[in-house]
């Protein structure tokens, strides 16, 4: 790891502990409130990617990754938020050339949301659908049934149902009225800016690992049982050591790699399966504390499962990670 | 060796299957986890339809599998009325079981069981809740965590010091069960919000201050409160296997109709998701073939505390397991359907009635001491 990133993760954590750690809970609660965007906006995190003639702070892979990685051991809700905009909305906007909408994006006067499935039936037609959203906002991009990825705006209808996790961006099945649609790029660009991303993703992973991991170690410090310290058991001592262990490793390739597509497919594989293990040992060893909100690890939990539903298409990626490995077309059957 | 249940507990199985599906809508599914709210008219629908039949074991554990199969946190409201009453039945005089276990049994009362303490978990011995004996009364202080039905229930079999151990090493002794009213002076309770899952039954802290217990509240002989709580967990643990079987078979049911359709709809499923499938149906039925040898030594009145240590601590983490794979196969559409809701309930199975660690201390210890199996 650098020294230039190193002294971006101290910073971002030192953005977390004095904007995210009080507000977490109500994060999950309540969705991300407007002094969080403020303050990503401000600190230069939405765009941070991007090329400064986008108006973006023009950041290289590992440090934008330390941004992604840092803010998901406090609000995983928050760090996909920035990782959907930099990596996904951005990127097809201004592909697309809606410059003008990327830049208020970037200055925080316009919110897009992603909608999944195909509901493009009829493009350029008003409509009403129902689908699953991330951030249901007035503007949301969504692929259609003819291949194409679109611009929607309309307006949605809230929802009383919580999604299993990254409850800070409203994820849930949504009414959406269609008042206008705008095709801006075809399903292959999405696609291709997903699998490019993988190191971003992977970022969100370990960061959220790392959140849990640090709670657990925290934890059975002073969590005593039969008069000794959890730590004490060697059971416990022995799966934290091991997974903080597996999680350093991986931080290490984060941030030395040179950005490879296939290593950074491979890391994220493995970020992905590692985050549910450690997430689950995390709670376990908080016991029934662990089970409520207020402890701040069940969040983890949720969220490691409902990150692997929005990023890691447990089929889809493992075969492109084959076939990248195979060289041809393979673990299709 | 004969694996088919009798026509009698099969037709049970039915009647209890179709009153679940009946009772457990989505939407009141949703309702109650949302505001965690305790859905006690389905408490007495369950006992007036008679879903809830104790004069068998056998039906108990099956229609607590079949109840959490359709919605973990009613299935579990439905029947946990009633936690704790097995420490009556066994130990409790004539006097208790008439003044309280009868009304439960009514539907007119709600009880609970106090044993796990803020700072206690697993390490039940090392309790801190005291009772003072003053002439023919108990003077209670002290405090419960995690307990079921703690701001609903009228009355509680709780476990507490009623003397210090001797000797000191040994402090499984000198403990007691007291039946503790929550209409007693002294007594309170504060409901425990924002759990994780099984948000429609209901949790508290219990708070003891100065409660002054009856002595004719005391369960069976004074000091033997320990032996009675472990005798009642080897029971408790069946039902809990049962609860984490009725979710991994949920989330089983939920992640084949997910592939079916899949396939309905020309859509080619790998093999990796199909042998994910199979491992989780393996998984199933290996856990329900354990709970079944549990129940079957303790229905016959000869429990084997490995056995079924070992049915429960691979139930629960089968539940997690089955929930867990069933949200990896569905993906998106998982995260606001209700198998999100039979994931967040999962996690609870490898934590209450003794963590996952407690049953592997409990199946090594008896493995060591050569009391292991058979």
């Amino acid at each position: 790891m650098n020294d230039q990133v190193q002294m971006l993760l101290d910073n971002v954590k030192q953005f977390c502990e004095q904007n995210i750690r009080d507000i977490a809970l109500n994060i999950e609660r309540n969705r991300i409130p407007d002094q969080i965007f403020s303050a990503l906006r401000e600190q230069g995190f939405i765009g941070a990617n991007l090329p400064s003639s986008s108006g973006g702070a023009d950041l290289d892979r590992a440090s934008y990754d330390a941004i992604l990685f840092q803010i998901a051991e406090y609000s995983p809700s928050v760090a996909y938020y920035v990782y959907m905009n930099n990596s996904i909305i951005l990127p097809l906007l201004l592909k697309a050339g809606k410059k003008e909408l990327a830049a208020d994006i970037i200055s925080g006067k316009e919110r897009v949301g992603l909608s999944a499935g195909n509901i493009l039936e009829g493009v350029g037609i008003k409509t009403t659908f129902q689908e699953t959203a991330i951030f249901p906002s007035n503007f949301m991009i969504s692929a259609g049934s003819d291949g194409s990825i679109a611009l929607l705006k309309g307006t949605f209808e809230e929802s009383g149902r919580k999604s299993l996790g990254l409850r800070g961006l409203g994820i849930g099945i949504r009414s959406f009225s269609v008042e206008k649609t705008e095709k801006i790029g075809r399903k292959e660009d999405m696609e291709k800016i997903f699998v490019d991303s993988s190191w971003e993703q992977a970022a969100i992973f370990l960061g959220l690992s790392q959140g849990a991991i640090e709670k657990a170690v925290e934890y059975t410090k002073v969590r005593k049982t039969f008069n000794f310290p959890l730590k004490d058991y060697s059971p416990v001592a022995f799966r934290l050591s091991e997974l903080k262990s597996d999680l350093e490793m991986m931080k290490f390739y984060l941030f030395s790699e040179d950005g490879d597509r296939e290593k950074g497919l491979m890391l994220k594989t493995r970020a992905a399966d590692f985050s549910r293990k450690a997430t689950k040992y995390a709670l376990q060893y908080h016991g029934g504390y662990g089970y409520l909100e207020d402890f701040g690890v069940e969040k983890f939990y949720r969220d490691s499962v409902a990150l692997n539903a929005v990023m890691f298409r447990t089929d889809v990626d493992r075969r492109i990670l084959a076939e990248s490995i195979y060289k041809s077309k393979t673990g299709y059957l | 060796m004969d694996f088919d249940l009798s026509p009698e507990l099969e037709d049970y199985r039915k009647k209890v299957r179709e009153f679940a599906l009946k009772e457990f809508r989505e939407d009141i599914a949703q309702k109650h986890d949302l505001e965690e709210k305790y859905p006690d008219d389905l408490r007495l629908k369950a006992l007036e339809n008679g879903i809830i039949d104790f004069t068998n074991p056998w039906k108990t554990m099956l229609g607590i599998e079949e109840m959490c199969r359709v919605d973990p946190g009613l299935g579990i409201s439905a029947t946990v009325p009633y936690f704790g009453a097995e420490i009556l039945l066994l130990h409790g005089s004539d006097y208790l079981k008439e003044k309280y276990l009868s009304k439960v049994a009514a539907g007119q009362k709600i009880m609970g069981l106090g044993v796990t303490e803020p700072g206690g978990g697993s390490d039940v011995a090392g309790l801190k809740t005291n009772a003072k004996k003053d002439g023919n009364r108990y003077i209670l202080n002290g405090s419960k965590m995690f307990i079921t039905n703690g701001s609903i229930g009228d009355f509680f079999v709780t476990l507490v010091r009623t003397a210090d151990p001797d000797p000191p090493s040994k402090r499984h002794r000198g403990l007691s069960v007291l039946v503790v009213e929550s209409a007693f002076k002294g007594f309170s309770s504060s409901k425990l919000k924002g759990k994780l899952g099984v948000r429609a039954t209901n949790t508290a802290e219990l708070i003891f201050n100065n409660v002054e217990i009856p002595q004719e509240n005391l369960v069976g002989e004074e000091g033997k409160g320990f032996y009675y709580v472990m005798e009642f967990f080897n029971i408790s643990r069946v039902f809990v296997a049962a609860q984490s079987l009725g979710i991994a078979q949920g989330a089983l049911d939920m992640a084949t109709e997910f592939l079916m359709e899949q396939e309905k709809n020309g859509i080619s499923v790998s093999e990796e998701l199909k042998f994910k499938l199979s491992e989780m149906a393996t998984r199933t039925e290996a856990a329900r073939l354990l709970m079944y040898k549990a129940a079957s030594y303790l229905f016959n009145y000869k429990p084997n505390p490995t056995i079924t240590s070992m049915a429960k601590g691979y139930a629960s983490e089968t539940a997690a397991f089955c929930a867990e794979t069933a949200m990896e196969i569905t993906g998106m559409t998982g995260l606001s359907t209700k198998l999100e809701r039979f994931f967040r309930d999962s996690k609870i199975m490898e934590i209450w009635e003794g963590t996952s660690e407690v049953e592997k201390i409990v199946i090594s210890r008896m493995i060591l001491k050569g009391d292991g199996n058979e």
